[in-house]
């Protein structure tokens, strides 16, 4: 708890006609003996020294600087105190308009509300260093040695670049041989610049050198058991062949890569039917062997087909084998909701999810037949979509080049046999007519299902279950937000790479090894150090609980979005540190609040609220209106939208938060009993598409909301008051609308019925 | 529903990759091409239909292609094309490998469409002058390198124009235009849809159609300017337009010059004041007239020549056909200098050897033109009209 504080005006970043001096003779009386220091210097990032000499000088515990976004410039004020910043220069000089839409007029100094609003914002950041202590990390071993589920191309490559890192590796494969799919790929897509011809992928020389390796130990035919812990000291037990062996592994490289989809979904095409028939996978394994003997390919990457013939099935009778399977599925849930029942989360939407890799495979295949035939044989790549990633065009240039290799955009739209042939019908096609096509073979796409679709993969013993949550929102692929947080799982510690987390060529399976080991060692020597990964990384603070007052209602080990925290029988919580990411999302849940962060509490944010000056006259002073705001999305997107003086209403005061998922109920009720005039709670969009950091944080707090609005109806308070807004972080032209229509719906309400009492 | 099963003929595609479209494996479809084209129509646009077929090995879409005559060859869809194809190349690939196909007997298309065939193509008319030379011989006494009485080299004392070089040259020219015109005869055909065609609305005479593409295309070379009027491709494209003008009127003038002095002379014999006698005298107006042509087919063969070599190959080749042509037209202008030069030089041995040579490429000109790039002269002129007769199909 910071006691003794020095607070700094950055005088060249505030400006606006505010009257700094004014401001800093406020600061100094309300406060007194708390502010040893209250200076206003012309550049703050000259006063480095001048702001050390008086931390020793004085014995400063806090320091607040008051001046541009803690945003800007951050990193350059590392000082050994507890830091806090009072955004007075995007957020609220330059965010400044009149309620009345007049021009700000600033020659004879700043506008009263301005004033106030500056006033409001150091008072509340004197509040929350006053309510701050700094954290102590919370360390673990850190054990230096690394998972890697799955001996396949990915997992190989993790596993060796893992030990060339440094670390000890633990493989465990499933099969009684290393290597996976990749047995059937000698000849695969370039793995290389210049990204052109096919590559052999020297299997052999890969699996030779990581069996050689002195720090990768291998399990074949071996099975997660179970993983318990937390990352840096997680405890695995792995099911071989001679019993279930322990061992102590800091993080986990998962690289289960995939099943091939179940062929009914492509009898529909023919697969199955006719031995003419093949998926990719099959003609890969063929092409290898030597049996390939057809003169006429077509390669169908056009799956329409199929794709109807399910969504018929849906409407009217099932897809062949399905009225089989449907049975049995449907028993075991009736045990018990104790039972853990693994959802099968296979469907033909893998099928579009592989046409990447069927198009550059089916390339790669149709190319090497005419090169062993010298073009003696004609293949024809009938595409929907050809799709090939990044610079791997290059691939597809070369492979097109090959006088036998035909290629046309088609919907194919029957495949039957004729004799002793296939007839492929054409339509839409780029030659400018519909056609037939008779070949002596149809090589269909090969749906890549991830194993975490089908199977547990890690059995993890944690309170939240064995699997990972919300598979389903990805289709079964072990991933979570893929756009901001690649190879992260909902499970701190685990890390997916290759086709169990998307479906890649074996170029970007590598890459997405190295990518995971990075990951995994990142995670063991942030664990070591007691620091948060990702995404907070480096954040020493964590959950705290005062247990005399837990009442064991669950809620926080439920709601944690990481599985975070176990408990005991009696429902006890019991924090796994280093699995925790930090949001807070926990402490928004707890009604007792128990939890707290050392520099995050429940108690400093009501304090921040009830420190804001609420004018008891509405009509002559205006409302006041609080914002919650996500400091992942929303608190850049504010700032964005100062710096480009797209102002907002002057009757907003703005706390940033970790996550929405973070709030809890009381501050709504702080800020009602204090008279505030609505809350408005500023998150990341949420739902299938959803862009919050901790996955779960505003969708939670959207709950949440609705649960307050129930307790202000009934205390007479409109519920309207209280609204939850989504904003993405690049909407910073939308987001002052947002809160100038909030602010105006407050106006239409008239003022809190709570105000003044 | 049973519909057309394509055919795909590998070694059709093989055959336009030899004859200058080896980019047409590099198409993936975008129609960039189809856009910049000038001239191409809305609907159905070329050349991009054109690279799927040929990659495709379609023969017959291609044969039946009337679009590919449209086109006349500017090469903005080469400059602009974004995987490096050449589509300009091709088009003018199909039109060779098309009437190569076309034109009987065919083993001369050939050896025509690729160099390894030009020692052939060479020895048939140098076996034939060689008989001649050596019949010729025997006339004068065993010598084959002869002079006349006055001591000077006369050519005709070998090469007698009434009994060697006329009726040679005549069979050979008619002989090829009577193949020209029945492949000319099949192209038309090709272009025919199957079944019977009815043409709506007014119609006006094939004569009118003709008279209109001989405007457009040869006397005012107005399409030429169409076809460079296409946007802008930021890259250097040398035009064609004045090389191609001169060297079509030169042609013209020159066949002019040559049946007027045919008919004067073989006239001459029939009706005497017609008689036109060789060498005429440097201010006779038809010798006028020829200077000003053979002055025109250099400046034409030298721009055009210039212009191939100034391309950037990597956005436009040129093919064995279209040196072929060139250089075939060069062999002659030169040695029929040289020939001259020799003779006025009193260099008999070098002079007949030229002189021979300059025969047996006059010959291979003309006799090897239904195969040759100069078929275009009819095959074009015969697919424009059809155009503008009954359109594009």
């Amino acid at each position: 708890m910071a006691g003794k504080i020095g607070v700094y005006f950055d005088q060249q970043n505030i400006g606006g006609g505010l009257d700094v001096e004014a401001l800093a003779a406020q600061t100094a009386e309300k406060w007194g003996d708390l502010t040893a220091v209250v200076k206003v210097v012309p550049v703050l990032a000259l006063a480095l020294d001048e702001i050390k000499a008086d931390i020793e000088a004085q014995g400063l515990d806090g320091v607040l600087l008051c001046g541009a976004s803690p945003r800007v410039d951050g990193e350059l004020y590392r000082l050994p105190v507890l830091i806090e910043h009072v955004n007075l220069r995007e957020q609220c000089v330059q965010a400044y308009k009149n309620p009345d839409r007049s021009p700000v007029d600033t020659a004879k100094g700043a506008p009263e509300l301005l004033q106030l609003m500056a006033r409001d914002y150091v008072n509340m950041g004197v509040v929350k260093l006053q309510k701050s202590e700094a954290p102590e990390a919370a360390t673990v071993q850190g054990v230096q040695r690394i998972l890697v589920i799955g001996g396949g191309w990915t997992g190989l490559t993790a596993a060796l670049e893992a030990a060339a890192t440094g670390y000890e590796v633990v493989l465990v494969e499933k099969s009684d041989k290393l290597g996976g799919a990749a047995n059937n790929i000698p000849m695969a897509s370039p793995l290389a610049s210049p990204w052109e011809n096919k590559q052999p992928t020297n299997l052999v020389a890969k699996v030779s050198e990581a069996m050689g390796s002195p720090k990768i130990k291998i399990y074949t035919s071996a099975r997660m058991q179970k993983l318990e812990g937390q990352p840096g000291e997680f405890k695995a037990a792995i099911d071989t062949a001679s019993g279930t062996v322990d061992v102590e592994v800091g993080a986990v490289v998962l690289a289960t890569g995939w099943v091939a989809l179940d062929q009914k979904y492509l009898a529909p095409m023919g697969l199955g039917k006719s031995p003419m028939v093949v998926d990719a996978a099959s003609f890969g394994k063929m092409l290898v062997a030597d049996q390939v003997k057809a003169n006429r390919i077509a390669f169908v990457l056009d799956t329409t087909m199929a794709e109807k013939a399910v969504t018929e099935a849906v409407e009217g009778c099932p897809l062949d084998g399905d009225a089989a399977a449907a049975a049995p599925a449907a028993a075991p849930a009736a045990e018990g909701e104790d039972v853990f029942v693994k959802e099968d989360l296979e469907s033909i939407r893998h099928l579009a999810y592989s046409n990447a890799v069927n198009s550059v495979g089916m390339l790669r295949l149709a190319n090497t037949v005419c090169e062993k035939t010298d073009d003696a044989c004609q293949t024809f790549i009938l595409y929907k979509d050809m799709t090939v990633p990044g610079i791997l065009e290059r691939f597809y240039k070369k492979m097109q080049e090959r006088l036998g290799v035909m290629m046309t955009k088609a919907d194919v739209t029957d495949i039957r046999e004729a004799g002793n042939h296939m007839v492929v019908e054409c339509k839409n096609t780029l030659l400018g007519m519909d056609f037939d096509l008779d070949v002596d073979m149809v090589v269909l796409p090969t749906g890549l299902v991830p194993t975490t679709a089908k199977d547990v993969t890690i059995h993890f013993d944690y309170r939240q279950g064995p699997d990972f949550p919300d598979l389903a929102l990805f289709d079964g692929f072990a991933d979570s937000n893929y756009i901001c947080f690649p190879y992260e799982t909902r499970r701190t510690g685990v890390y997916a790479a290759g086709c169990v987390r998307q479906p890649l060529t074996m170029d970007a399976c590598e890459e997405d090894a190295k990518g995971a080991v990075l990951k995994a060692v990142q995670c063991i020597e942030a664990a070591s150090h007691g620091v948060a990964v990702h995404p907070r990384s480096g954040d020493l603070s964590y959950p705290l609980f005062n247990m005399v007052r837990c009442t064991q209602c669950k809620r926080c080990t439920e709601e944690c979005p990481f599985g975070a925290l176990d408990d005991d029988e009696k429902g006890t919580p019991r924090l796994n540190p280093t699995r925790c990411r930090r949001c807070g999302t926990c402490f928004g849940a707890c009604p007792e609040r128990v939890i707290s962060f050392a520099n995050y509490n429940i108690d400093q944010i009501g304090s921040m609220i009830r420190e804001v000056q609420v004018p008891k006259d509405f009509k002559k002073d205006g409302p006041r209106v609080l914002i919650l705001a996500c400091e992942n999305d929303a608190y850049p997107a504010l700032d964005m939208a100062g710096e480009r003086h797209k102002p907002w209403s002057p009757y907003c005061r703005i706390i940033p938060v970790r996550c929405l998922g973070s709030v809890n109920a009381i501050w709504v009720s702080d800020a009602m009993s204090k008279g505030y005039d609505g809350v408005m709670l500023l998150g990341c969009k949420y739902g299938d598409d959803y862009q919050c950091h901790f996955v779960k944080g505003s969708e939670i707090c959207a709950k949440r909301k609705d649960n307050i609005a129930e307790t202000l109806n009934r205390l007479g308070v409109q519920p309207e008051r209280v609204e939850l807004l989504e904003v993405a972080i690049d909407e910073y032209d939308k987001v002052p609308n947002l809160i100038d229509g909030f602010v105006d719906r407050i106006m239409a309400m008239g003022p809190n019925p709570f105000k003044g009492m | 529903m049973a519909q057309i099963t394509i055919k795909p003929d590998l070694e059709f595609a093989r055959a336009l990759e030899e004859a200058g479209g080896e980019s047409l494996k590099k198409c993936y479809q975008c129609a960039t091409c189809s856009v910049a084209c000038p001239l191409a129509p809305a609907n159905a646009p070329y050349p991009r239909k054109e690279m799927v077929w040929a990659s495709w090995g379609l023969k017959d879409k291609l044969r039946a292609d009337i679009d590919l005559w449209l086109c006349h060859n500017c090469g903005n869809c080469s400059d602009l094309c974004p995987r490096g194809a050449k589509p300009a190349d091709l088009m003018g690939a199909a039109r060779n490998v098309i009437y190569k196909d076309l034109t009987e007997p065919s083993i001369v298309g050939k050896w025509m469409s690729k160099p390894a065939g030009l020692p052939i193509l060479f020895a048939i008319p140098a076996v034939l002058w060689l008989v001649v030379w050596w019949i010729r011989a025997g006339f004068n006494g065993g010598q084959w390198f002869p002079r006349a009485a006055d001591g000077r080299i006369v050519f005709g004392q070998i090469f007698y124009g009434d009994y060697t070089i006329d009726p040679i040259f005549m069979l050979t020219f008619f002989t090829a235009l009577f193949i020209l015109a029945r492949g000319a005869m099949k192209l038309w055909a090709q272009f025919k849809p199957e079944g019977s065609m009815a043409v709506i609305g007014k119609t006006k005479c094939w004569v009118w159609h003709l008279w209109d593409v001989l405007w457009d295309e040869i006397i005012t070379h107005r399409k030429f300017d169409d076809c460079e009027d296409g946007p802008d491709t930021g890259k250097e494209t040398p035009s064609r337009k004045n090389g191609h003008f001169l060297l079509v009127w030169s042609f013209a003038i020159l066949a002019f010059v040559t049946a007027v002095v045919a008919m004067g002379h073989w006239g001459g014999k029939v009706i005497p004041l017609i008689k036109i006698e060789t060498p005429m005298p440097l201010t006779f107006p038809v010798k006028i007239l020829a200077n000003i042509g053979a002055f025109m087919l250099l400046l034409g063969l030298g721009l055009l020549t210039v212009r191939r070599l100034r391309l950037n190959p990597k956005f436009q080749g040129s093919s064995w056909y279209d040196w072929y042509l060139l250089g075939i037209i060069w062999v002659i202008a030169l040695t029929g200098v040289m020939a001259q030069g020799f003779r006025l030089a009193d260099a008999i041995v070098p002079a007949f050897v030229v002189y021979y040579l300059h025969l047996v490429c006059v010959w291979m000109l003309f006799a090897y033109l239904p195969w040759s790039k100069l078929g275009h002269i009819l095959y074009r002129t015969v697919a424009l009209l059809y155009a503008r007769m009954y359109g594009r199909s």
